[in-house]
């Protein structure tokens, strides 16, 4: 247990990493993040339910120009735990859709209020740029590689340090929830998934189409001839 | 006459994972582009005084769509080669080129990865994982990075041979064919994922998830229209109106 929370945590700050600092490759969204999850706790329902519907959330979040957006990779990260964390050693599935919904709430809720350390770390940055300005202008141009090394660490810490104060508030603030009123919640999460899924896509729905009749139509089309395919095409 | 080699491109390709490491709001990529163009730099000029003076230079504002950032890069080495050999006349024409394509790239860049590719490839990897699946965060990761990584990688040397010229009319199309061919195919991908929600695994789900998934969509398309509340504020407002429903029946 304690291994997989100190992984969990860990993830939080490689997602961190990803999201901005360094390569963006996309490891830091929800899907991939939940999947990593999924395997280190073993249990791939619970991390998929949560992961799914956080990622179609996190794909119309876009990090254009100087916005700060709502930080879904250490989000992603802690909202998979917390259900993983709350669900483990619950062998029901009404339980397991409970800790679902207090999932995906707290990865939202994380995400939302994860732009404020975000912009503190990009403030920091700012003192950092003229540090290194300062070392450049007297002629040290080491000063580069020392600036990009603390701005990845700081990055790197700030991920964790996050990570692990909303991981462990979630899971000590809801363990008492999740146990004495599983069963409202698993209805609550019965009405809330498909609502949060066809929020998510047609978010995503919207960016493609770009009013044009075209895609509707294709999109119509697609859906149209996949259901078809679903219902004639199954025994 | 320095010239800028193959290995000098490759390590400035390397780099550019780092761009925006130091990212802020004063001058937002503007160290990562001095951090990564530093290798051009260290062979152009020998003399460590100028090499200073131009390095400084390039810790100026700058931003642009990371990715592409590769493109600019590899113009830029270019444009100082002719610079440092004493071919360029103005001493601010460098500046205003990575202005130019720095505008230019983030118009195309975010439109192709943040608005099109990194959509399609969620889409993509959440009809895999649908099935309870790792292969969805796979079929993500690769589907997106087999574009960003070789345009990251390979951009800085495609720049390079193309100059400040590298964003022309050859290569725009051809990103502009690729945002409008992504975009019908995610258009279709939602649909497929609609259906693969409605009826997994050839059973229909229950008529009451059929109507609130579909609520979602239309709740979705309504909000959509406008910036803000944002789709997480709406996603939490729509989590917490589920809960009083449930707890106050």
């Amino acid at each position: 247990m304690s291994v997989q929370l100190l992984l969990t945590i860990l993830l939080g700050g490689v997602a961190a990493l990803d999201a901005t600092p360094v390569a963006q490759t996309l490891l830091s969204q929800p899907l991939v993040t939940g999947t990593l999850l999924a395997a280190i706790w073993g249990d791939w329902r619970t991390a998929l339910e949560v992961a799914i519907v956080l990622q179609l959330l996190a794909a119309s979040t876009v990090p254009v120009g100087a916005r700060t957006p709502a930080d879904y990779a250490v989000g992603g990260v802690v909202g998979v735990g917390t259900a993983l964390v709350l669900n483990a050693g619950r062998p029901f599935p009404f339980t397991q859709d409970a800790c679902a919904l207090l999932g995906v709430l707290v990865g939202l809720v994380t995400a939302t209020v994860g732009s404020a350390p975000l912009k503190w770390q990009r403030r920091l940055n700012e003192g950092l740029a003229r540090w290194c300005e300062e070392r450049l202008r007297l002629g040290d141009e080491r000063a580069l590689a020392a600036a990009q090394r603390a701005a990845v660490v700081l990055a790197f810490a700030v991920g964790v340090g996050y990570c692990a104060v909303c991981l462990g508030v979630a899971v000590v603030g809801l363990r008492e929830l999740a146990g004495a009123e599983s069963l409202k919640l698993a209805q609550a999460w019965r009405l809330a998934q498909p609502l949060w899924l066809g929020l998510g896509l047609a978010q995503i729905l919207h960016a493609f189409v770009q009013r044009r009749l075209t895609r509707v139509a294709v999109f119509g089309a697609a859906l149209i001839a996949a259901w078809l395919v679903s219902v004639v095409g199954s025994p | 006459m320095a010239r800028v080699s193959g290995s000098d491109l490759a390590r400035v390709a390397a780099r550019t994972p780092l761009l925006q490491a130091t990212w802020n709001y004063e001058r937002q990529q503007g160290l990562g582009w001095a951090w990564c163009f530093a290798p051009v730099l260290e062979r152009l000029y020998p003399d460590a005084a100028v090499r200073r003076q131009r390095l400084a230079e390039h810790t100026a504002y700058f931003n642009t769509q990371p990715t592409l950032a590769s493109l600019a890069l590899g113009a830029v080495a270019n444009l100082e080669e002719q610079r440092a050999a004493g071919l360029t006349p103005e001493d601010d024409g460098v500046a205003r080129v990575k202005t130019v394509l720095g505008s230019a790239l983030a118009a195309l860049g975010d439109r192709l990865f943040w608005f099109t590719l990194r959509p399609f490839a969620a889409c993509l990897g959440v009809l895999l994982a649908l099935g309870g699946s790792w292969t969805g965060a796979v079929a993500l990761w690769v589907c997106y990075n087999a574009v960003h990584l070789t345009l990251r990688y390979r951009g800085v040397a495609w720049g390079y041979r193309q100059g400040p010229a590298v964003l022309g009319q050859g290569l725009r199309e051809r990103l502009e064919r690729m945002v409008r061919s992504l975009s019908l195919l995610g258009a279709a991908l939602v649909g497929v994922v609609v259906a693969a929600l409605l009826v997994p695994g050839g059973e229909p789900q229950s008529l009451t998830f059929q109507a609130t998934l579909a609520g979602g969509l239309a709740l979705g398309l309504l909000t959509a229209q406008h910036a803000r509340p944002s789709p997480t504020q709406h996603a939490l407002g729509v989590g917490a109106l589920c809960l009083a429903a449930v707890w106050f029946r």
